[in-house]
């Protein structure tokens, strides 16, 4: 009688350490927040192309790519909050909690780009640059409505592309181009988010 | 073995059953005071009389009508089985589940799920899906929803995923471990606050505008499923200014609703028709309305789903009218608690919100 208490005792004790650890709250907080257009935009297959260009060799594998506007440098996943003190007021500020979790997505629109930032644990960090218009360029020099061929030029032919999506990925981040008749229609840094 | 000993041995197999029901009970998380919209889903199952109409989506359709309003104008009974970022086979597994309990006149999908063609994120698959009576229904909107490193066992035993959350236990796990208080009225999820919206962020382009093949596998079966059963199917896109609701994405769903025969309506072209005012009528910049905008989205809406679908006027009935008394109560008591709130602390404390600066 003794061995079968015991043995429902271990048995418990299992159920308990068992199955996977970290965040159970169910808040699942430091996640990405729910972006209107994730899931859409960024599907993208993988590559095949492993040969680097220069440029692309250039760029710091640890902080990934950077944008850079005014002598500010932007990487993904920076704190905001230097970012935002550097650049100064936004021309537009938009900002729209996270469905049902904690969280806030914040938009700081600027003279031809726009930031979008994630929260976590109450720290704005850069979670995306969107290049609005040809007044300004990556720090590669392509603009909007460059040529394709500038385009792998700059940055090389190891991207992995779906549709008319060109991706690079360094570090943290990713620099996708929307390429429509050859011409270069959206440029857009992303942080990349673990699952 | 001796009788003694038969006896001993089925003690303590229900004492191990009693107690991991327990440590269950105690250790998921209650969503009453914070992040309550994980409550909405199991509210439906404490209905006692069925319903004209049911919504099934996302927090576009359980933050912006409210069914008390469609109760009140029109005698329309309806529940929203709603949840956070639910998901279009989220969605369709719930309907198929309510249809084995009762069999609404009316079904009412939000379209914005259907740019999601591929799980998102375990924390709302949880809000969507634990709430969920363990059925059938359930298993197979868990194996369609879960994430790579999920596992359908720990959905079917949660004590399996929750097991540490014991460092996290709040008086609220206690407080609320057998009985929770009630959240939403009909899965409409009330706020009174107002946040007004100050501007609208342009939709960023797209390389793909066309929605996923998974998501209209599933608005088929949502289709099928209703015509079998006799029930209209309306889509319905609410007036949330934002996620950015794309021209290419409306015109799918115009052609998608002319092909099957269904109504579409998209409320974000007949905002000034129904009267929302955007300085007042939400309480989060635009994303969702609050209760004096749901309430107008309700008026607006019931009107056409009367006319359109013969909605009878139900206030008649006695029995009927009985239960709703009492939600009609609970309504107004919560929006006169929400709004003392508002005046003594500027904030809903009730809901776990945090005070905008």
């Amino acid at each position: 009688m003794k061995r079968f208490f015991i043995l429902s005792m271990v048995l418990l004790l299992l159920l308990a350490a068992c199955s996977k650890g970290g965040n159970t709250s169910g808040d699942a907080a430091g996640d990405m927040p729910v972006d209107g257009t994730k899931g859409n935009s960024q599907d993208i297959q993988e590559g095949q192309n492993p040969a680097d260009s220069q440029e692309n060799q250039e760029v710091d594998q640890e902080k990934g790519y950077e944008f850079v506007f005014n002598g500010v440098t932007i990487a993904m996943h920076s704190k905001m909050e230097p970012i935002l003190e550097k650049l100064g007021e936004p021309m537009e500020y938009f900002e729209a909690e996270s469905c049902a979790l904690p969280g806030m997505e914040k938009i700081y629109t600027y003279s031809g780009f726009e930031i979008l930032t994630y929260e976590k644990e109450g720290v704005d960090y850069v979670l995306s640059v969107v290049i609005l218009d040809d007044s300004v360029s990556t720090k590669e020099g392509i603009y909007l409505y460059s040529d394709l061929d500038s385009l792998i030029e700059k940055y090389g032919d190891d991207y992995t592309k779906e549709l008319n999506t060109y991706k690079y990925e360094s570090g943290q981040s990713q620099l996708v181009f929307l390429v429509e008749d050859d011409e270069i229609t959206s440029i857009e840094y992303l942080a990349t988010m673990e699952q | 073995m001796n009788k003694k000993g038969i006896g001993l041995k089925i003690g303590t197999v229900c004492f191990l059953f009693i107690t991991l029901w327990f440590l269950q009970k105690l250790l998921v998380p209650k969503y009453v005071t914070a992040i309550v919209e994980g409550s909405l889903i199991e509210e439906y199952y404490h209905e006692k009389t069925d319903h004209d109409v049911i919504f099934i989506g996302d927090c576009e359709v359980y933050e912006n009508i409210s069914p008390i309003t469609l109760w009140e104008e029109y005698g329309i009974t309806s529940f929203i089985r709603g949840g956070a970022q639910q998901l279009i086979w989220q969605s369709y597994y719930l309907l198929e589940e309510t249809l084995k309990y009762e069999k609404p006149k009316v079904v009412v999908f939000n379209v914005l799920a259907m740019k999601y063609d591929e799980p998102q994120k375990e924390a709302y698959n949880r809000l969507n899906l634990d709430g969920m009576k363990l059925s059938k229904e359930k298993i197979k909107a868990v194996k369609a929803s879960m994430m790579d490193d999920e596992n359908l066992i720990e959905y079917i035993f949660p004590l399996l995923r929750y097991h540490s959350r014991w460092s996290e236990l709040t008086s609220e796990d206690f407080k609320y471990l057998f009985k929770k208080d009630k959240i939403s009225h009909n899965g409409y999820y009330m706020r009174v606050d107002v946040e007004p919206v100050k501007s609208i962020p342009k939709g960023r382009k797209l390389s793909n505008y066309q929605f996923g093949e998974r998501s209209y596998y599933y608005l088929d079966r949502m289709v099928e499923l209703c015509k079998e059963n006799d029930i209209d199917l309306v889509l319905m896109k609410a007036p949330s200014i934002y996620p950015y609701w794309y021209d290419e994405w409306d015109e799918q769903m115009r052609e998608y609703a002319n092909k099957h025969d269904l109504m579409y309506i998209n409320f974000l072209d007949l905002i000034d028709e129904i009267g929302i005012d955007y300085n007042v009528d939400t309480y989060d910049a635009g994303l969702h309305l609050n209760l004096y905008g749901a309430e107008k989205m309700a008026v607006y809406f019931g009107d056409i789903l009367r006319k359109t679908y013969g909605l009878e006027d139900r206030r008649g009935d006695e029995e009927i009218k009985k239960v709703w008394d009492e939600k009609v109560e609970f309504y107004y008591s919560m929006k006169e608690k929400q709004l003392r709130e508002l005046e003594e602390y500027g904030y809903l404390k009730s809901l776990g919100v945090e005070k905008r600066e």
